[in-house]
């Protein structure tokens, strides 16, 4: 009797999960299977082929995939390689607070998608929850003056240490990695600045006044550490993260995934001084051959090159990682975190590190996120192409997120002897 | 305005170039340049790409370099090869070869227009024919003895190099193929063997006899040149013209593109002889990040593990083998098959046997500007098939190889006295 396995089955949405299969018979071949329906309805599916070895046990801790959606060792390759049913769809979870993703994981006879052939019913099948936020974690919707967005405290006494969470081109409030940070022992804001309650429908212009006020507000918040805070940016919440870097205090620590070192389709004010946005040249966006748009080479005569539009790095006070995807087919970002760590290096600072990963795309999320190759955005029509491998750009998910938090902790949880 | 989009010719075969030339522009325009065509089942196909007029306002595809779009660079017939469907994973292939051409529409804009707009209209467009068969070819539907297909001849008394065309597991007849080289000067037997009229619906074996007997009814025939005929030949049909190749002495030249030199998956009997195929382990297919399904590694270690008897006995074959290979194949490692069959035809001292390996091709080598497939439906499938390549490689291949294919078939098909 062939029986599923998987260790936890509750658990956090970025903690892995040690899936076996027992009962088989020697050598046999089975198909394990994914499956998860978002809120919307939508389907993702993944599956992988292993052959059980002489006892008729399959571990996917141990044993390698000969195909399916992954190939290789890879004990989370179900969960990272869901694919979903319509080409496009990206997995975004909304309501972080009360409700896990429920994967159904199935190991069946192998069977092939020829048309008309039934499959056989599953051998075995468990549901796996995936949460985005541990016990104990509290939400707090933030609407404060001008700020929109959602604060995630961590269980118990006591202070913890204060980030801003900031997505990009969709707009909107975007919860997931900021609930998931305060599951680790952070104060996380997820902070929206377009697209969301009564902020601009559309974004105009980056008022760094905002975003300082977002950083006040943290620091006044009885269970922010402080003195500092941090920032987790990607994309255009990247392009931000960075110009608050450099002109805001109190930025102790930000962390900047795949974005622009200038200003890319907005003025930056601040206290009456602006930042201009760069030009870009829309002739070089490229389609892949699936159609989808390549927003990449729109700035290699611009921004990429000239230095007049970069931010002026040198003058942020805090450390900074750069997390890059090295297939990104958005933004150059590769081009960006070297021009701007080139900035800093000239200028003698060396607060800073890179972190480069062959093969990973632009939208690099938490572990065992689905790759999203490309997906459409608010007010932009080509379907975008965002990149990256399957395989590399789960690794560096993995990667990354540990080194982030890791990043994150050491400079915004100062030892008290490092003060002296 | 006076701008000019000439086009020339603006009917055509459809393997042969089109010059497209803009005259009249402002100096260092940016324009668009887009191409649309609509199959004989109303699927839309579309290409674009943006162009820097010169100072003296033209934009000559020839000579100017593509900024962006579906390609970048000089490529004078990259609108007709870079051509995509709206609706992802269909591919284009035109059924009546007869009676109706390709319409392709070329429209110019005065700016970089990324997508279709209702209101944007193009300051100029020009249609273009492209036809897959010349004046004077004729076509006959062929039901003789168990032979099922269709037959093209050229105009003229001839006689005429004959030449059996073979597809793959696509079945049915795919006839545009057959109907150019006609029109270069061959008599092409489109040749069904599955899934068309009353041949079996479903490829279980193949059956060399009925190879056979297509090829002795070709050489029959009062057009056609002897003593012996050609095959061209792809993906599974290339496996089953290098077994004609190897066993059917009326077979004197013959093109193999990205087939295997083994017997894959289904046995081959011809007379008494059976050959064992070697089995594809269906578990071992892979799932690329759109969903397709890339049967490449289907064999496991298969040059290791192979059953000498079911590779093909090259070295029997009396005429001349010309293996062309598309390096990029996602479908089958075509490089690894034609290699071994040239090492086998050497290892023998028999010399007839040539490859030709294009960097960057995928599977579907077809000829010059059919539209670059990257994946697409195969009947009886749930998944896309993944082909594999690079759109301006691939362009390049089909471009190079079908000359070099019709000057293999006519250096070993017509005898040297009337070529003098």
């Amino acid at each position: 009797m062939a029986q599923l396995t998987a260790t936890p089955l509750s658990a956090l949405v970025d903690e892995p999960v040690h899936i076996q299969v027992t009962g088989l018979t020697p050598f046999q071949v089975v198909c394990l299977q994914a499956s998860l329906k978002d809120e919307k309805g939508n389907l993702f599916e993944s599956q992988a082929f292993y052959k059980a070895n002489e006892v008729g046990e399959v571990d996917l801790e141990r044993d390698a995939s000969v195909g399916g959606d992954y190939v290789g060792v890879h004990p989370m390759g179900l969960l990272w390689s869901l694919k979903p049913e319509k080409l496009l769809t990206r997995l975004a979870k909304r309501d972080v607070m009360n409700t896990p993703f429920q994967v159904q994981v199935k190991v069946c006879e192998p069977y092939f998608p020829i048309k008309n052939v039934v499959p056989h019913a599953p051998k075995d099948s468990l549901t796996l929850e995936r949460w985005y936020v541990a016990p104990g974690v509290t939400r707090i919707q933030v609407k404060e003056g001008r700020l929109r967005g959602a604060l995630f405290l961590p269980p118990g006494e006591g202070r913890f240490p204060g980030l801003i969470d900031l997505f990009g081109s969709t707009g909107g409030l975007i919860e997931f990695r900021a609930s998931l940070l305060a599951s680790h022992g952070f104060a996380a804001l997820a902070l929206a600045y377009w697209g969301y309650d009564d902020l601009p429908p559309l974004l105009e212009k980056v008022d760094l006044e905002y975003f300082e006020e977002a950083v006040e507000f943290l620091l006044r918040h009885p269970k922010v550490l402080g003195p500092g805070v941090g920032v987790i940016s990607v994309c255009k919440g990247a392009e931000v993260g960075l110009s608050m870097a450099v002109n805001l205090k109190n930025i102790t620590a930000t962390v900047l995934i795949n974005g622009p070192n200038f200003a890319i389709g907005n003025l930056h004010v601040y206290r009456g001084q602006t930042s201009l946005p760069t030009p870009t040249n829309i002739e070089f966006t490229s389609s892949n051959a699936l159609g989808f748009a390549e927003f990449y080479r729109t700035y290699e005569q611009t921004g990429d090159v000239d230095s007049r539009y970069c931010f002026p790095i040198e003058k942020a006070e805090g450390h900074f990682l750069f997390v890059v995807g090295e297939d990104d087919k958005a933004l150059n970002s590769k081009a960006h975190a070297l021009q701007a760590t080139s900035q800093l290096t000239r200028n003698g600072k060396k607060n800073w590190t890179v972190l480069s990963y062959p093969g990973a795309g632009h939208l690099i999320e938490p572990p065992y996120s689905p790759l999203c190759c490309a997906s459409r955005i608010p007010f932009v029509s080509p379907n975008i192409h965002w990149g990256g491998e399957v395989i590399p750009h789960a690794a560096a998910q993995e990667h990354s997120w540990k080194e982030i938090q890791s990043f994150l902790k050491k400079h915004l949880i100062l030892d008290v002897t490092s003060q002296l | 305005p006076m701008f000019q989009l000439i086009v020339t010719p603006s009917t055509a075969l459809a393997d042969e170039p089109v010059t497209i030339r803009v005259t009249g522009l402002p100096p260092s325009q940016i324009v668009t340049l887009k191409a649309t065509l609509k199959d004989e089942k109303e699927n839309l196909f579309q290409s674009r790409a943006f162009y820097k007029a010169s100072e003296a306002g033209e934009v000559d595809l020839e000579w100017a370099s593509a900024l962006g779009g579906d390609y970048i660079g000089v490529h004078p017939m990259g609108l007709f090869w870079s051509l995509k469907p709206k609706t992802a994973f269909r591919r284009l292939i035109k059924k009546d070869v007869m009676n109706s051409p390709f319409y392709i529409t070329l429209d110019l804009y005065d700016s970089v227009s990324l997508n279709d707009s209702a209101t944007i209209q193009p300051k100029a467009s020009q249609m273009v024919q492209r036809w897959f068969s010349g004046p004077g070819v004729q076509r006959k539907q062929i039901r003789e003895g168990r032979v099922r297909g269709v037959l093209f001849l050229p105009p003229g008394d001839g006689p005429f190099p004959g030449i059996i065309d073979l597809f793959g597991r696509i079945g049915g007849v795919v006839e545009f193929r057959a109907s150019l080289l006609a029109s270069r000067g061959f008599v092409v037997l489109a040749l069904a063997y599955f899934a068309y009229e009353d041949l079996p619906n479903k490829l279980l074996e193949v059956d060399l006899e009925y190879f056979e007997d297509a090829a002795n009814f070709l050489l029959a025939h009062p057009k056609v040149q002897r003593p012996g005929i050609g095959v061209i030949s792809v993906s599974k049909g290339a496996e089953i013209g290098l077994a004609m190749a190897c066993y059917l002495k009326q077979v004197v030249a013959t093109v193999c593109i990205n087939g295997s030199s083994v017997v894959l998956d289904l046995p081959l009997r011809y007379k008494d002889l059976v050959v064992t195929p070697i089995r594809l382990g269906l578990e071992r297919t892979q799932v690329h990040v759109s969903g397709a399904a890339r049967f490449r590694y289907l064999t496991d270690d298969l040059w290791n593990k192979l059953n000498p008897q079911s590779m093909l006995p090259v070295e029997k074959a009396q005429g001349w083998i010309l293996f062309i290979v598309g390096e990029n194949d996602e479908c089958l490692d075509s490089r690894g098959y034609a290699e071994r069959a040239m090492q086998q035809l050497q290892s023998h001292g028999r010399s007839r046997g040539r490859m030709l390996a294009y960097p960057g091709a995928g599977h579907l080598i077809e000829p010059p500007y059919s539209p670059f497939c990257l994946a697409s439906w195969n009947p009886g499938v749930e998944r896309p098939f993944l082909w594999g390549g690079d759109p301006a490689d691939h362009a390049a291949a089909q471009d190079h190889s079908w000359g070099e294919i019709q000057k293999f078939f006519r250096q070993h098909l017509i005898p040297t006295r009337s070529k003098l």
